[in-house]
């Protein structure tokens, strides 16, 4: 396989029953990149990014992580490559912060325990909620508890992350939080893709942009050409609503 | 009025009396204790087998459990307890505290499953995937995650359907078995007491007293599970 291709996606198809939501989508992703999946809502940007950690598993088509096809077998070892952050969170509510950040590197072997909180006390510090270790989720607020999700995401040291709108539940200044964040570990040389709404934040951050509708890659390019110089009119159309 | 206490010393004096009251709380504590302990574990077999993911193995035994709680909870207990007597234990010199055990703990098992299942479902689905996405197993994710939620939200209606049981163990009494019911009737009768009242009411202080006792525990350990959705630290 070429080298510093980390992800290729071939001719997926994903169907609810008979809603037919990803209508066959091709697409790589190189390491380093930082990609943003912009589109309507209900076009299939989040299934698309949910298909390739098989949160949703795929009707048809392959994926690859470093040259593996992902199946049933494997899934949950790739999913230790693969990163992802949700729009709601999801902090494991029955564990403490620091509880969250150790559970699946210890679990599975990832790292020793002692190594494993060394490594959780220097992120938390890093994103100034050390003094949070010991709390429960439900005392963070919005913005804290997506920053804590997004490191315990990093304890595995993934090779992608992805990102399920992660700023969408919260309030405009934690927002900046979160945003800040990312754009730290995309300076770091993280590969990652992003499904958001945040289209300023869309056009500083990304390497490339995806543009999804009805299931389908409409449109894919620099930001600069994606926001600037749109080639398709369905691409046209979106910006002239968002921007 | 004189008379009313004069029952109650009675009641209180008599070995007899105090005697007969003790074997039937024995009894009706018993039978609620081991149908309780059967229900609890039958009924988490079949939540877990009801809310695990589809598979082809798993058609006929999640057809099997829904049956099973669509029947019990659709008859009345004391039909089941019949059938068990008078059909199916039929059997000379089977001990009758072992069927009427068996009769609650399967009428039990059906409710109590239904409070599991709901339990479970009740635990946010983004939990579990959280979990998925790191690449935890099923079986880690059940464990330290969906049951140490579930379990909050199961803990005060089992506690409910604990209660529940306790206090329809009475209708052993229909079956001639001598439990706290039976023994408050027998205290009252012509042979004995000749007044109702005391007995009756004695019996009910039993059950009263014994349901506050439980209330309580379950309150306690409500409470104790519920630190991790204090909204303040410590």
């Amino acid at each position: 396989m070429e080298d510093s291709t980390e992800l290729i996606v071939k001719n997926l198809h994903k169907s609810f029953g008979k809603n037919k939501v990803i209508n066959g989508i091709n697409f790589k992703l190189t390491e380093g990149e930082r990609v943003v999946i912009l589109g309507p809502s209900g076009s299939g940007k989040s299934t698309f990014l949910r298909c390739i950690n098989w949160m949703e598993e795929p009707t048809s088509g392959q994926i690859y992580l470093d040259g593996e096809l992902v199946t049933e077998k494997n899934i949950r070892k790739i999913r230790r490559n693969i990163g992802m952050v949700f729009q709601h969170f999801n902090l494991i509510s029955n564990m403490t912060v620091m509880e969250n950040l150790l559970l699946a590197p210890v679990k599975l072997k990832v790292m020793r325990r002692d190594a494993a909180e060394k490594r959780a006390r220097e992120l938390l510090k890093h994103i100034g909620l050390l003094s949070k270790a010991d709390a429960y989720p439900a005392s963070l607020s919005g913005g804290q508890k997506q920053r804590v999700a997004i490191v315990r995401a990093m304890m595995m040291s993934p090779e992608v992350l992805l990102f399920d709108e992660p700023t969408s539940a919260l309030d405009p200044e934690s927002i900046g939080d979160v945003l800040s964040l990312i754009r730290e570990l995309a300076d770091h040389g993280m590969t990652i893709m992003i499904v958001t709404h945040e289209m300023s934040f869309a056009k500083e951050i990304a390497t490339r942009v995806v543009f999804i509708d009805k299931g389908k890659i409409i449109e894919e390019g620099s930001p600069k050409e994606f926001f600037d110089h749109p080639k398709t009119p369905r691409v046209k159309e979106f910006l002239k609503k968002v921007l | 009025m004189n008379d009313f206490f004069g029952k109650i010393v009675e009641l209180f004096s008599t070995p007899t009396y105090i005697d007969s009251l003790l074997h039937g709380f024995l009894l009706t504590i018993q039978v609620s204790y081991f149908a309780i302990l059967i229900g609890i574990t039958l009924g988490t077999v079949i939540a877990l087998i009801d809310t695990a993911k589809p598979s082809k193995w798993l058609v006929v035994p999640k057809f099997i459990c829904r049956l099973y709680t669509t029947i019990i909870r659709g008859t009345p207990m004391a039909l089941q307890l019949f059938i068990m007597f008078f059909v199916i234990f039929a059997i000379k010199g089977f001990p009758s505290i072992i069927t009427a055990i068996i009769a609650f703990g399967l009428n039990s098992a059906a409710y109590a499953a239904e409070v599991i299942r709901g339990g479970i479902l009740s635990v946010d689905k983004g939990q579990t995937e959280a979990g998925l996405a790191l690449g935890l197993s099923q079986r880690t994710i059940f464990f330290k995650i969906v049951a140490p939620q579930a379990i909050k939200n199961i803990i005060p209606a089992l506690g409910n359907e604990i209660i529940t049981v306790i206090k329809e163990t009475a209708i052993v009494s229909m079956v001639g078995m001598y439990d706290l019911n039976m023994a408050a009737k027998d205290i009252g009768s012509g042979q004995n007491m000749a007044s109702y009242i005391v007995p009756m009411f004695t019996a009910a202080m039993f059950y009263l007293a014994t349901i506050y006792l439980i209330s309580f525990v379950v309150k306690k350990i409500e409470k104790s599970l519920r630190k991790s959705d204090l909204r303040v630290e410590g």
